[in-house]
């Protein structure tokens, strides 16, 4: 019988952990130990609910309810100085949470600060665009859409960026697989050759370590060259590198090596 | 025989000639002064571009998904075709959240090392930036010299990591090697010459007629428009932002030395294209002051932290625990506390962002990179309409996109 | 009007060679191979580099030029990704006869590092590949040595090789 292998996240596992392992924390601090964050904070607090917050590694995070997005966005911009959305993205929780989690790290020059907000949303729940507060988020949102699958209401232009417009599936999703699933394994076949052409192309060699040595059309041998598809001999002696044929080519001259000059030192 | 080709027009709901005189003209996805793999819709009438539609991931590699497969240590190399053109940055990107998630302090001989290849890569980068702007514009002497500028400092890298421009010159904890002897001396003479050199290309461009033609007062990026798209580096400094992460949040020997941080406000191309030449001479005045550094540098490379960086060479040969130790950090890997970091850092590009959500595991859970070019592109949406043709090609330049970063 | 006097007994004889049209023809085509720019990634850079101030790639008649249809030689640099696909065979396909392709770096040969959904794993999946250079990326010399191994091929081909095209289908 096969190992029954999990198909909710198919991401890579450590093949051994020690039992009694438990990873430790990255240290979080209380907001209050930082005057301006404690004041943004506590800003943010006045207008709206604030599940968790705290500082990890001098930046503070701070827990919203996702339908308060937009506002929350609006209120770091105009009011908090927050003036720039450096990334946005989600996390895919869905195996442990059945959910995202969505991240927007921001930036304040003014205070030398950088937060980040966060909400964790179902999977199937759509957030809303805040692009028109931070222009950025357009492409961020898109990255997101396209990469998770995460729907973003209120966007101008909601498709999907990095991935073919025709594409299926979300690959950063931790179901879909490092290799792509077969849609994505014959894409290019199918796209350019049809359907039919998948035999006579074959499928794709994604055996990283898969070295045929006598297979001559798809691996060059420096020193050891030979034609396209002969047959490789086992005993075949090196063939020292030579940059003209023996009898000289038409019209062109050997390179005497004796009267080229050799410069050494690179201070020109 | 040959099948009858299957290729279809990508964009078939397209309509190439519409009534209202508006003609949709496709730029790439491959085109020599694209800078890599960019494709724009251009709305035109006549000459003119009404609406810009950049599309991108046409080198989309799935790196992120990688990440998300592989411990640590083994996804650095990854990080070097991010930003091909300055690859130790990237390195240094990565090396340095994962640095922070698992709390080490690297030793300063590290620091000066990795301070050394970040000043080069970015002087690397800016040269290959204004080689390549200036090809695109026409002027093909600027790239022949500014390329056997960047050779002289590819040399210099390769004494060091031993690549040209992959370098994975930089690990968690540290760097892996020590300067090379005539390192120091080479870099030295190298930036004795360099001030000539940015003189001969200023001398160059500076007052030419078609460079000023082409740069001044095209691409004009208002300091809003710069900040609403997430902008950063020079493109956030060409539009009167004094932002930069080397001196507003300094890492690694940054509060050390000593630097100006040039800034403009004009916010067009030839604004971007002065401040990497002024860029460049700062990078070298700080490389001046991190050479003195080196000296008086204990030989320490990589930070003490057993749970997390292999032990040195030496103690991994003769202390059997420290083996053992290094052994389960290649086989399994690090497994960093359960936290999220995002670490910035300003690299040739501008902000170089790396978030990483670690669950206890030795993969990260999530690994997302904050990459500068990608913002970059963003804003062409926004930049282009109201441009001409030609203009899209030096706005395109000064941008210095590459798309190894913007598509992942 | 300036008088030149060429001594036929002394330089190298009467400005007459004898050779066969296979030769003429080959000679010229293995020394003016103008290659498709198709720097797709970080193989792109040192394919820039081969053809900048050091490398100069100028001395073997190899001219990057930016249109397929004035070139014979596609040098794939860089990764291949499922999108850009179909471009490649697009360009492929609009290079006139006889063409020439030249694999640069792992990523193009195999997919290299890059295992991933999004990748071609190796453009001859796609396009016939000639010259594969194994590398990430590849320094410019090996590209200048790969260029130079297909001149030696193309030096053996018959001029008038047979109109067969090579085509994965």
């Amino acid at each position: 019988m096969r190992a029954y292998t999990p198909k909710d996240d198919v991401q890579k596992k450590s093949y051994y952990t020690d039992r009694y392992y438990v990873a430790p924390q990255v240290p979080k601090f209380d907001v209050e130990t930082d005057d301006v964050f404690a004041a943004d904070l506590k800003a943010i607090k006045a207008k709206f609910k604030v599940s968790e917050a705290y500082i990890q590694v001098e930046q503070m995070v701070v827990y919203i309810n996702p339908k308060n997005i937009h506002a929350v966005m609006t209120l770091l911009k105009d009011e908090l100085e927050y003036n720039q959305l450096s990334e946005c993205s989600a996390i895919d929780f869905i195996a442990a949470r059945g959910g995202f989690e969505v991240f927007y790290q921001m930036l304040s020059m003014n205070k030398r600060k950088r937060l980040r907000i966060k909400f964790f949303i179902k999977q199937d729940e759509a957030i809303q665009s805040v692009s028109d507060v931070y222009r950025s988020a357009d492409w961020a949102e898109r990255e997101m859409y396209d990469m998770y699958g995460v729907i973003v209401k209120g966007h101008p232009f909601m498709k999907r960026i990095l991935m073919p417009d025709d594409w299926e599936g979300h690959p950063l999703l931790k179901t879909y697989p490092l290799h792509g699933d077969e849609f994505a394994q014959w894409y290019e076949v199918d796209k350019i050759y049809g359907k039919e052409a998948r035999s006579v192309i074959g499928p794709e060699i994604r055996d990283a370590a898969r070295v045929d040595r006598y297979d001559t059309e798809r691996f060059a041998r420096l020193g050891h060259e030979v034609d396209f598809g002969a047959k490789f001999d086992e005993n075949q002696a090196e063939t020292p590198i030579k940059y003209q044929e023996d009898e000289g080519v038409f019209m062109i001259k050997k390179l005497d090596s004796s009267e080229s000059v050799t410069i050494t030192d690179r201070d020109r | 025989m040959q099948q009858p080709n299957r290729l279809r027009p990508f964009f078939e709901n397209i309509t190439f000639d519409r009534d209202d005189n508006e003609l949709v003209l496709n730029f790439g996805p491959q085109h020599p002064s694209a800078h890599g793999q960019l494709r724009l819709m251009l709305h035109l009438q006549q000459e003119q571009i009404v609406k810009s539609h950049p599309d991108i991931g046409y080198l989309h590699r799935g790196m992120e998904k990688m990440a998300e497969n592989m411990i640590y240590n083994e996804f650095l190399p990854t990080t070097d075709r991010m930003d091909y053109i300055a690859a130790s940055s990237n390195n240094y990107g990565f090396a340095l959240a994962v640095e922070k998630l698992i709390n080490v302090e690297v030793p300063r001989r590290a620091k000066v090392i990795r301070m050394l290849l970040l000043e080069t890569n970015r002087l690397m980068s800016h040269l290959f930036w204004l080689a390549t702007t200036a090809l695109d514009i026409g002027a093909m002497t600027v790239f022949l010299y500014a390329f056997r500028e960047r050779e002289y400092l590819m040399d210099l890298v390769e004494d060091y990591c031993g690549a040209r421009l992959t370098h994975s010159a930089v690990r968690i904890g540290g760097v892996p090697l020590d300067l090379p002897d005539n390192f120091l001396t080479d870099l030295r003479k190298f930036l004795d010459k360099l001030p000539e050199n940015i003189k001969d290309y200023e001398d160059l461009l500076d007052q030419n007629r078609i460079w000023k033609m082409r740069m001044e007062n095209v691409g004009t990026i208002s300091k809003e428009m710069a900040l609403d798209w997430g902008c950063s580096g020079p493109m956030l400094r060409a539009s009167g932002v004094n932002w930069d992460i080397r001196k507003e949040e300094p890492y690694e020997l940054y509060d050390e030395v000593d630097f100006d941080v040039p800034f403009s406000d004009k916010g067009d191309n030839y604004a971007r294209y002065k401040l990497y030449m002024e860029e460049m001479r700062q990078s070298a005045r700080i490389l001046y002051q991190v050479i003195d550094m080196y000296a008086g540098t204990s030989p320490e490379l990589m930070a003490h932290a057993p749970k997390f960086i292999s032990p040195s060479k030496i103690e991994m040969m003769t202390q059997n625990y420290s083996l053992q130790q290094h052994f389960v950090l290649v086989t399994q890997g690090m497994r960093p506390p359960v936290g999220e970091v995002y670490v910035p850092t300003e690299s040739p590009k501008g902000e170089l962002g790396f978030y990483i959500n670690s669950q206890g595991g030795p993969y990260p859970y999530k690994l997302k990179m904050r990459a500068p070019s990608f913002w970059h592109t963003g804003i062409l949406t926004d930049l282009l309409p109201g441009h001409y043709i030609p203009d899209v090609v030096s706005i395109i330049g000064t941008t210095n996109i590459v798309f190894g970063e913007i598509d992942r | 009007m300036a008088q030149h006097k060429i001594d036929f007994t002394k330089d190298g004889g009467l400005p007459v060679a004898l050779t066969t049209i296979d030769n003429v023809v080959n000679w010229g085509r293995s020394n003016s191979l103008w290659a498709l720019t198709y720097g797709l990634a970080c193989c792109g850079i040192e394919m820039m580099a081969s053809g900048a101030s050091r490398y100069d790639f100028d001395r073997f008649g190899t001219i990057f030029r930016a249109s397929p249809r004035q070139s014979e030689l596609m040098i794939v640099a860089g990764t291949l990704t499922k999108k850009h696909a179909e471009f490649i065979k697009r360009l492929y396909d609009q290079m006139a006869e006889p063409r020439w392709v030249i694999s640069m770096g792992s990523c193009a040969n195999t997919g290299g590092m890059f295992n991933t959904y999004a990748t071609v794993q190796g453009v001859d999946r796609v396009i016939p590949v000639d010259l594969y250079l194994p590398g990430c990326a590849p320094r410019p010399e090996t590209l200048q040595y790969g260029v130079m191994m297909l001149q030696q091929r193309i030096r053996k081909e018959k001029a008038n090789r047979s109109l067969k095209p090579k085509r994965l289908m």
